[in-house]
C-alpha cells in the first residue's frame, strides 16, 4: 500500500520536530505535510507520545528542536487559528452551552454579529440547540463533549487537533459522533488531525493515517485510506486496511 | 397511593415538620426552664415585653433598629474593604508565585491570630471610635477572604488553561476569562465566611465600648443585670445573621448559577 499524492497546498509543516523531557527522548525527529482540508488520523501503541505529539503542535509544549509552520510561518495560537478538542472533558463549567461554543471567538474578538452566526449553525449541526442555555454540568458526558467540539469547529480552525476526543464513551454514541465529525468536517472544510488508539476507528475516519512506532516516536508509516465516506466497518477493503495498520503496530 | 408514593409522602412530611418540631422542643425547653428559675433566665413573654420597651424607652436614645443597623454598618463598611483588598489579594497570591514567595508566609503568620487580639494594640493606635471597630472587623473579614481566593485561584483544572492557551488567549485573558471564574465558587464561600465572622467579631469589639450596636446593648444588659436585654439583642443578632446569609445564598445563585 503506498502513499498517494495529494493535489491541495501544505496546511501544516512539520519539520524535524523533536521533543525532550530532560533526558527522556519522547518524539525523535518527525517531518510530514498536512494538506489544506486533509483528515488525517495519527495511531501508535499506547504511550508512544501522541499526546506530547499534538501538544507540541499546539506550543502547550515547545519542542526542543524542528519547528511546525502553518502556511509556511512558524505556528503560534495568537496568529494562527488552532483548535484543540481534549481527551478530558474541557467544557467550561461556569458558561453555558452557547457561551462555551463563543468561547475561543471571544478570545478572538470577533465581531458579535459573527459570533451569534457560527453559535447558531454550530447549535444546529450538533443538535444542541434545545440546550443552549443548559451548563456542562446539566448535559450528559456525549453532550458536553459534542459541545467541546462544537466549540473547536465554530472557530473555523486552520488546523483542529483531536486528541482521543471518543475515548470515553460508549459504542453507539462513538459510530455517531464519528459520522458527525465527518460532517462538520466536510462542511466547515476544516484540515483535521485526529488521534486515536482505535485502529478501527481510524480507518473510519481519515483520508491517511500516520502510523508512529513506540517511543521515542518517529514515523513509521503513512497510509493513504482508499475509500469513499461513508465506510462500511465490513468493507472487506476497510477489513484488509485495518489488519494492515494493526500488524503495523503489533510488529514495531 | 402506591405504597412508594405513600413512603415519599411521609418522609416529605417528616423532613417539613422536624425543624419545626426542633425549635418547638428549645422554646418549650426555654419557657420550662425560665419558669422554674426566673432569676437565670427570662421566660419568652418578658423578653418580647423587653423588646418592646427599646422602642418607647430606647437604650442611649437610640431603639433596637437603630443599635442593630449601627453594627451592621460597621460591618458593611469593613466588608467594602475587606472584599475589595481581600480578594484582589487573594488572585495575587494565588495567581502570581513571587508574589505567593513574598506574601504568603507573612499571611500564613497573621493568619492563625483571632481578630480579637488585635483590639488593644488597634485601641491603643486609633482609640476607641469608628475607625478602630470597622478595623478589627476589617481584620476579621480579610483573612477568609484570602485563604479561600487563594485556594479556589490555584484550584483551575489545568486543562482549562491549555483550552485558553490553544485559543491564543494572553496571560490576562485566562486570568480573567478562566481562572477567576473557576474560582467564583471558593470566592462566594470566602465571601459567606467573611459575612459570618465579621458579625461575630463587630458584637466584640462593641462589648468593649460603644455606645451604639448589638455589643452594647449586651454589655448594658450584663452590666444592669438585665438579662431579658440581653436575650433581646442576642436574638436580634440571630436574626440578622440569618436575614444575612438568606440574601447571600440568593445572590450565590445569581452569581454561580452554574453551581447550584
Amino acid at each position: 500500500m503506498s502513499e498517494s499524492i495529494n493535489q491541495a497546498p501544505v496546511k501544516v509543516a512539520v519539520r524535524n520536530l523533536t521533543k525532550k523531557f530532560g533526558d527522556l527522548l519522547v518524539l525523535d525527529n518527525m517531518t510530514f505535510d498536512i494538506h489544506r482540508n486533509e483528515f488525517v488520523c495519527v495511531v501508535g501503541p499506547t504511550g508512544c507520545g501522541k499526546t506530547t505529539f499534538l501538544n507540541c503542535l499546539t506550543r502547550i509544549h515547545e519542542p526542543t528542536e524542528g519547528d511546525l509552520y502553518i502556511d509556511g510561518v512558524p505556528a503560534d495560537p495568537r496568529k494562527h487559528n488552532i483548535s484543540f478538542v481534549f481527551q478530558e472533558p474541557s467544557a467550561m463549567p461556569w458558561l453555558n452551552v452557547q457561551d462555551n461554543i463563543a468561547y475561543g471567538l471571544r478570545i478572538k474578538r470577533l465581531p458579535q454579529a459573527e459570533i451569534d452566526r457560527r453559535v447558531n449553525q454550530i447549535l444546529d449541526l450538533m443538535g444542541l440547540q434545545d440546550s443552549r442555555r443548559k451548563y456542562p454540568g446539566e448535559l450528559s458526558v456525549s453532550a458536553a463533549q459534542r459541545v467541546i467540539i462544537g466549540r473547536s469547529f465554530a472557530m473555523q480552525p486552520d488546523l483542529l487537533l483531536m486528541d482521543e476526543p471518543y475515548g470515553q464513551m460508549d459504542v453507539k454514541m462513538r459510530f455517531y459522533l464519528e459520522d458527525e465529525v465527518i460532517r462538520l468536517w466536510r462542511e466547515l472544510k476544516s484540515t483535521v488531525v485526529f488521534i486515536t488508539h482505535n485502529i478501527e476507528e481510524a480507518v473510519y475516519l481519515a483520508q491517511r493515517v500516520i502510523i508512529l512506532s513506540n517511543k521515542p516516536a518517529n514515523i513509521k508509516e503513512t497510509l493513504t485510506i482508499d475509500l469513499p465516506h461513508p465506510r462500511s466497518v465490513s468493507d472487506p477493503r476497510f477489513i484488509e486496511y485495518r489488519n494492515y495498520i494493526t500488524d503495523k503496530i503489533k510488529w514495531w | 397511593m402506591t405504597d412508594k408514593a405513600k413512603r415519599q409522602r411521609i418522609r416529605k412530611i417528616l423532613y417539613w415538620g422536624l425543624p419545626v418540631l426542633a425549635i418547638l422542643t428549645v422554646v418549650l425547653a426555654w419557657v420550662l426552664f425560665s419558669a422554674s428559675h426566673p432569676e437565670l433566665m427570662p421566660g419568652p413573654v418578658a423578653v418580647w415585653n423587653r423588646l418592646l420597651r427599646t422602642f418607647t424607652k430606647p437604650i442611649g436614645r437610640i431603639n433596637l433598629l437603630g443599635h442593630a443597623w449601627a453594627s451592621l454598618k460597621r460591618v458593611l463598611s469593613a466588608l467594602v474593604f475587606a472584599w475589595a483588598f481581600g480578594i484582589s489579594f487573594g488572585i495575587l497570591i494565588g495567581w502570581n508565585r513571587t508574589a505567593r514567595a513574598i506574601f504568603g508566609s507573612i499571611f500564613e503568620v497573621i493568619r492563625p491570630i483571632p481578630p480579637i487580639a488585635w483590639i488593644p494594640l488597634i485601641i491603643m493606635w486609633f482609640g476607641i471610635g469608628e475607625t478602630a471597630k470597622v478595623l478589627i472587623v476589617f481584620i476579621g473579614t480579610f483573612v477568609p477572604l484570602v485563604i479561600n481566593t487563594s485556594t479556589g485561584i490555584r484550584a483551575v483544572d489545568e486543562i482549562n488553561i491549555h483550552v485558553g492557551q490553544v485559543f491564543g488567549g494572553s496571560r490576562f485573558q485566562i486570568l480573567t476569562q478562566i481562572v477567576i471564574p473557576t474560582a467564583l465558587p471558593h470566592i462566594f464561600a470566602g465571601i459567606r465566611t467573611s459575612v459570618s465572622s465579621g458579625w461575630t467579631t463587630v458584637l466584640a469589639a462593641e462589648m468593649l465600648g460603644a455606645t451604639a450596636g448589638l455589643g452594647s446593648m449586651v454589655t448594658k444588659g450584663w452590666n444592669g443585670g438585665d438579662m431579658a436585654l440581653v436575650l433581646v439583642a442576642v436574638i436580634t443578632i440571630a436574626v440578622v445573621g440569618f436575614i444575612l446569609s438568606t440574601l447571600l445564598s440568593k445572590l450565590e445563585k445569581v452569581v454561580c448559577p452554574w453551581n447550584n
